[in-house]
């Protein structure tokens, strides 16, 4: 059994219109992955494709207008889709925890570190606060942050971005969770800073024997840093398996498209036209979702492509990803 | 040689605090762009480099240095003369969302620097619009939309159909695809392209990302809190870096490929403070190769090659590479 198992995970937004008439945005239609321990999994796409939105139904975060229709998601075999309130915050924060995008505004502007990192460990039940402020030194410690007795007394408008980030994820790992849940964790980040959180993460991960889902935009970062990688569009995965199969032996022509996009694959190939509009969520077509944008289309693309195994954990949900044979070295 | 489009000379920009102390965002930057080139500005937050742009199109006045606009002084030239010279004179900002007006068609706002600048009217402005938009390969039906019809990749299109209206000699490109997905940074990465072919106009581009730049810009500066730290022609930058700082910057950018080697240059330590500046090289505290003499004064630019200049006390014996 996986960490977490999330299957056919399905959320809309309904909203109504100025006639009145209901609306419905499908912003996930049936995503699905697996997690293991030691693992990060990169979760990357468009704006829009649906990751964050993946990981804030994962910890119960939607509110309404968005909704989860259908699916489930286990973490270590307990669903979380439906857990009471109650249920939930014992997880939320302990065993499953998250690290968001902009660290300026996700710490208590009226806290200091230290003590923020003690509140953090009382989620868990009561603890000593000599022994709490301790351990919040050695987390920071942990996550490369020289000087850490003194940052413990710092406020946080004193701190970097960097340090503010790195400040984050001790937040997030302090109770030592078996679940993190990064989104865009560097993205504002400057690169040389970067590679110092992402080192830190990694480590933990294979370390403590945790696992990480990072959603970002950088293929560069999953490249380097995640074992696994799904892609996403339009609220479903398009493909996902190792980084070294996807990035190889991309199967699907959105991976494909988004590969060609980086600078270096147009100096090496030159442009290729690979953008397009975003896909009308109130209004998907039937059959694969990526069939406006595809130069593949053709009159199968209207029904669901299945999964095709392009070997090994590869798949992609296309219906020209024949598999592939590994490659064979002349 | 032809006269630079634009020059910089030693640029110093500093911001005062309420507590009275000033940060020192730019320290002394000179700069030239010839007409038709894309020059890259490459440094990371608090570099400066946007303030560079700022000065460079008088959004900003500098507190110290000189801005030539084709061979002309434009550091004090008065807001009424300034007027007449932005329509050559361009700047497209990263986010197009907050850039447009919400409530002009697009339309309306294309035709804004016809109206200002020019005595088209009627139908030979629209047709002026509408070429406009053809040139950044903008849906005609979208001219009759508003802003927040469009998705990101189309405004940015706007912005730059805006900017190039009037065919100026230069557009500052602040951070233009920043804030745009992957696929459709490409697609104005190549509009770019196509407009500097198609009319000459010359870029100063501003990113923090050199892949970026490596694929659009002919020449680099890089910039280290306000300090031009070195300039190379962009083959030459990539080819031989040579400023520690832009070693590191080099071996921090992860390319998209899972098989490509790292050569790794972690740097440890914090970037200073620039309201406290150190009297030396900026990057001396994080600099792995620091000498005692790097913090004691300025560094000294040194020739590296033709129109390779870095700014490392260490040029001069060949001993600036950082070790392996």
């Amino acid at each position: 059994m996986s960490l977490l198992e999330v299957r056919d995970l399905r959320v809309h937004f309904e909203s109504r219109d100025l006639y009145n008439q209901r609306r419905v945005a499908s912003a996930l239609n049936g995503v699905t992955f697996a997690l293991d321990k030691g693992e990060i999994l990169g979760l990357v796409g468009e704006s829009g494709a649906g990751k964050s939105l993946t990981t804030l139904a994962l910890l119960g975060l939607l509110r309404p207008p968005a909704r989860i229709v259908g699916g489930s998601a286990r973490f270590d075999g307990q669903e979380l889709v439906g857990m009471p309130p109650a249920a939930l915050n014992r997880i939320r924060g302990t065993e499953l925890t998250m690290v968001v995008q902009s660290p300026r505004t996700s710490l208590d502007p009226l806290a200091r570190i230290g003590d923020q990192l003690v509140r953090m460990q009382r989620r868990r039940g009561p603890v000593d606060k000599a022994e709490a402020m301790r351990r919040a030194q050695a987390m920071l410690e942990e996550v490369g942050i020289p000087d850490a007795a003194r940052r413990l007394q710092a406020w946080p408008h004193q701190l970097s971005g960097g340090m503010a980030q790195r400040v984050l994820m001790a937040l997030a790992l302090v109770n030592r969770p078996r679940l993190l849940i990064a989104d865009e964790p560097t993205t504002g980040l400057d690169v040389t800073v970067q590679a110092q959180v992402l080192d830190t993460l990694r480590a933990l991960v294979q370390g403590r024997g945790m696992a990480a889902l990072m959603i970002t935009h950088d293929l560069g970062v999953i490249a380097h840093y995640c074992t696994r990688v799904a892609v996403m569009f339009a609220g479903t995965i398009v493909e996902q398996g190792t980084v070294t199969e996807v990035f190889r032996n991309p199967a699907h022509p959105y991976t494909r498209a988004l590969l060609a996009s980086t600078p270096r694959r147009i100096a090496q190939s030159g442009y290729r036209i690979t953008g397009g509009a975003p896909p009308n969520l109130y209004a998907l077509p039937t059959g694969c979702p990526y069939q406006d944008r595809c130069p593949q289309r053709a009159a199968i693309c209207a029904t669901p492509p299945p999964a095709a195994e392009a070997g090994g954990s590869h798949r992609a949900w296309c219906h020209f990803a024949v598999p592939r044979p590994e490659t064979v070295d002349a | 040689m032809t006269a630079p489009v634009l020059e910089l000379r030693n640029l110093v920009q500093r911001f005062p605090t309420p507590d009275g102390r000033s940060v020192h965002a730019v320290n002394d930057v000179s700069l030239a762009l010839r007409p038709g080139e894309i020059l890259g500005l490459v440094g990371e937050s608090g570099s400066g480099k946007s303030t560079i742009g700022m000065i460079a199109t008088r959004l900003l006045d500098a507190t110290a240095g000189q801005v030539l606009f084709e061979g002309r002084d434009i550091t004090h030239l008065p807001e009424r003369e300034l007027r007449g010279l932005r329509a050559r004179l361009q700047i497209v900002f990263q986010d197009p969302w907050s850039a447009l007006n919400p409530r002009m068609t697009i339309r309306r706002s294309l035709q804004e620097p016809f109206l200002l600048h020019s005595d088209l009217r009627g139908a030979t402005r629209e047709r002026a619009v509408e070429a406009t938009a053809d040139l950044v390969h903008l849906p005609r039906a979208s001219l009759d939309r508003y802003p927040h019809e469009l998705s990101g990749g189309q405004l940015q299109r706007v912005c730059i159909a805006r900017a190039i209206a009037l065919r100026p000699k230069l557009i500052v490109l602040d951070e233009p695809t920043s804030s745009l997905d992957l696929s459709v940074r490409a697609g104005i990465l190549q509009l770019l392209e196509e407009l500097r072919r198609e009319l000459g106009v010359a870029m100063l581009f501003i990113s923090h990302d050199l892949e970026t730049l490596e694929l659009v810009s002919d020449r680099i500066v890089v910039l280290y809190l306000g300090r031009i730290v070195e300039q190379a022609p962009t083959r030459q930058l990539f080819a031989a870096p040579t400023h520690p700082y832009t070693q590191a910057l080099l071996s921090a950018t992860l390319p998209p490929d899972p098989d490509a080697p790292l050569a790794r240059h972690v740097l440890s330590g914090e970037i200073p403070s620039p309201l406290d500046l150190p009297p030396g090289c900026f990057f001396a505290g994080r600099c792995p190769i620091a000498l005692p003499a790097c913090r004691e004064g300025p560094p000294p630019a040194h020739q590296r090659g033709p129109g390779h200049v870095a700014t490392c006390i260490r040029v001069p014996d060949g001993s600036s590479a950082l070790p392996a």
